[in-house]
């Protein structure tokens, strides 16, 4: 009997073993770090003096904000417009979302429901690639120097964008006549950024949170959190690369919510330039290909960054209050009539007093009955409160 | 077990070699899987799904909008290469879990209904030795079905339809003769996938002498794991279910290769063969063995 018990050991010490080994590796990876102590100061510094131009990665970006599961099926259009503003460099971003509200719905939608899964190749300022990994599918933005290319694997199209060649140039004196019209005694980083921290101090405590690892690199963690009760953000934190300098993750914490809100990272980072070869797209044969113009560029001071329409007067988005709890109203006059009609919309808010709302843990939309709409990282009363 | 040397012959169905050393086990356990007709009409059946799938497409005069029907069906009628991978998705979710099924349910509950168990432990490191010869012949199995889909849907593909470069899923171009070694990737990834169910089909076979039961079981098993694979509220247990990687192998279609979720998948398949190796082994080595 003993002899068959003995036999019976690794029926029970092999699953042991395998069970305690999926708990403790992943313990392991996020083990204690411990780097030299920063001020959040320094960490900003560091950020600013990083060098890194060329790497590669893949990130993850998952949400969970409250939202019941929804069954979105992008089309082409939207899956195409999500990829522009994923993936785009920033200052193309802008010019390239002129969407319609109800694409941009559909895309926002998707983004906040579930995790997604990139991979991310940047070699140098002019040249990246950001895959979207979808199940049995892909949707690719290729930036290379003035061309852009979108391709979508469901539906086998692709887009090209020309950008102007000045594009870049044009963005350089801009923040060169930006700048001069700072105070002159921002000229050094460490000035930019004692300068930023005392602009956040009003509203937001800044602090160095505990050392932790990210994408197997060990991290400095900037907190930044709000010192007004009156939003629902917790905190953000900043995960930046102790090394290089690389900011690795960003972490939204809500209230009353132990799971992030919101979190991109970095899974794995690999510093190494890319071969140049995966920024030279051809559109595969027997694909869709549409030139798409790319749309005037706003002016840069005054860029309207939720959207590329023209913002004539009394459509100007209006921002009340500051810092966390800021709302933004957007008149009825700017509120394109088919979003009342929306089944999207019906489908995810929910009546309440006033009109309708989207309540999420991290963000409030109201559609009050008269076709303004509000918005912010408050609760659903204070956006009532300010359409009232 | 000491009176081996007086055991009655060996009735005819079992091949004598059977009673030599390890090498000699592994080799007529091979043989006598692929001479069964069983297996053959498995592999058939195997071969069958991208050749149906060809024909069908051949035969129908619509063309398929892009992203309509199974993937990468609507590229077939450019690229016959895409027939294998077309077929390969349709088949890993039912099809071949099924055939699994049946081989490793079959391994020890299939001996034991037949009354031949008793003859293949005369050795006194039978059992473990027999258990490793099973599991090795049910791997094999696994690769075998694998590359007869593969096989089956590139003839098929290019007897049907154009032969030319490959599209990736992001949008590269990649010549016939990658498209084919990564058309054996996809094939490998997909043993590696089945390795787990196999693993688990073997222990369920040495729980009982009845091997239709220890087949069902096996399926039942896949389609549950596949179940569970769905329900949001168990997503902390997705990453540790034996078919979350199963389609995984789209990874090996982008550009550049992403050999990430091959490797995820072979750890999960290595966790399921220490786990239900560590019991099949338990129970087969304490089992009474009657028949």
């Amino acid at each position: 009997m003993s002899h068959n018990s003995v036999k019976w050991l690794p029926a029970f010490l092999v699953p042991a073993v395998v069970v305690a080994a999926v708990i403790a590796v992943p313990l392991q990876a996020g083990a204690a770090v411990d780097l030299p102590d920063k001020t959040p100061e320094q960490v900003l510094l560091l950020v600013n003096d990083s060098t890194v131009s060329t790497f590669s990665g893949t990130v993850v970006q998952s949400s969970d904000l409250g939202l019941p599961p929804l069954d979105v099926s992008p089309g082409m259009t939207e899956s195409m417009q999500k990829s522009m503003t994923e993936g785009a460099p920033k200052g193309t971003t802008d010019g390239a979302t002129a969407v319609s509200s109800t694409g941009a719905l559909t895309t926002a939608l998707d983004l906040l429901s579930g995790s997604h899964e990139f991979r991310v190749f940047i070699g140098g300022q002019d040249q990246s690639r950001v895959q979207v990994k979808d199940r049995l599918a892909e949707r690719d933005v290729v930036h290379n120097g003035s061309d852009v290319w979108l391709y979508d694997s469901s539906s086998n199209a692709a887009n090209h964008l020309s950008l102007p060649t000045d594009l870049a140039a044009s963005a350089q004196a801009k923040f060169t006549e930006l700048e001069s019209q700072l105070p002159t005694d921002l000229s050094t980083p460490s000035q930019l950024a004692e300068r930023f921290l005392s602009e956040l101090d009003p509203s937001t405590t800044v602090s160095v949170g505990t050392d932790a690892r990210v994408a197997g690199r060990s991290v400095y963690q900037l907190v930044l959190k709000p010192k007004t009760a009156d939003t629902l953000v917790a905190s953000v934190s900043i995960a930046v690369d102790s090394e290089t300098g690389l900011p690795l993750q960003v972490t939204v914490l809500a209230e009353g919510q132990s799971a992030p809100a919101l979190q991109v990272g970095f899974t794995a980072i690999n510093f190494a330039a890319p071969n140049t070869d995966l920024f030279d797209f051809v559109p595969p044969a027997g694909a869709t290909v549409t030139e798409q113009a790319l749309p005037a560029m706003p002016d840069g001071a005054t860029a309207d960054h939720a959207g590329g329409r023209s913002t004539a007067a009394g459509e100007v988005p209006v921002v009340t209050g500051t810092g966390w709890s800021s709302i933004v109203e957007v008149p009825a006059a700017a509120v394109p009539a088919e979003l009342s009609k929306n089944l999207m919309v019906e489908q995810v808010t929910t009546a309440v007093g006033g009109g309708r709302a989207l309540t999420t843990s991290l963000v409030t939309v109201f559609l009050a009955t008269d076709g303004r709409v509000f918005a912010g990282a408050v609760p659903l009363a204070r956006l009532q409160a300010a359409a009232e | 077990m000491s009176s081996s040397e007086v055991l009655p012959s060996v009735p005819g169905s079992v091949n004598p070699a059977r009673r030599g050393g390890g090498w000699d086990l592994l080799g007529s356990e091979i043989s006598v899987l692929f001479r069964r007709r069983r297996t053959w009409a498995m592999l058939v059946a195997v071969a069958l799904i991208p050749i149906l799938l060809a024909v069908a497409v051949r035969l129908s005069s619509s063309t398929l909008a892009p992203g309509e029907g199974p993937p990468f069906l609507d590229r077939v009628t450019q690229n016959g290469l895409f027939v294998g991978f077309t077929a390969m998705v349709v088949a890993i979710p039912l099809f071949l879990p099924l055939t699994i099924g049946v081989v490793a349910g079959d391994t020890i509950a299939g001996e034991a209904g037949l009354g031949t168990l008793r003859y293949l432990l005369v050795a006194p490191a039978g059992r473990v030795r027999l258990l490793l010869v099973k599991y090795v012949g049910a791997a094999l199995f696994c690769l075998v079905a694998t590359l007869t889909l593969t096989v089956s849907g590139a003839l098929i593909g290019a007897a049907l339809f154009p032969v030319g470069p490959v599209t990736l899923l992001s949008g590269d171009t990649i010549s016939v003769t990658e498209s084919l070694l990564r058309s054996l990737l996809v094939a490998a990834y997909v043993t590696v996938s089945l390795l787990g169910l196999s693993m688990i089909g073997l222990f369920i076979s040495t729980l009982t002498d009845v091997p239709v039961g220890a087949m069902a079981a096996t399926i039942v098993v896949s389609v549950v794991a596949q179940i569970l694979d769905v329900i949001p509220q168990l997503s902390w247990l997705h990453p540790w279910l034996f078919s979350h990687y199963w389609l995984g192998f789209a990874d090996l279609l982008r550009q550049p290769l992403d050999l990430g979720s091959f490797g995820q998948n072979a750890i999960v398949q290595l966790c399921y063969l220490a786990v239900f190796g560590a019991l099949a082994y338990s129970r087969f080595v304490t089992k009474d063995i009657l028949s």
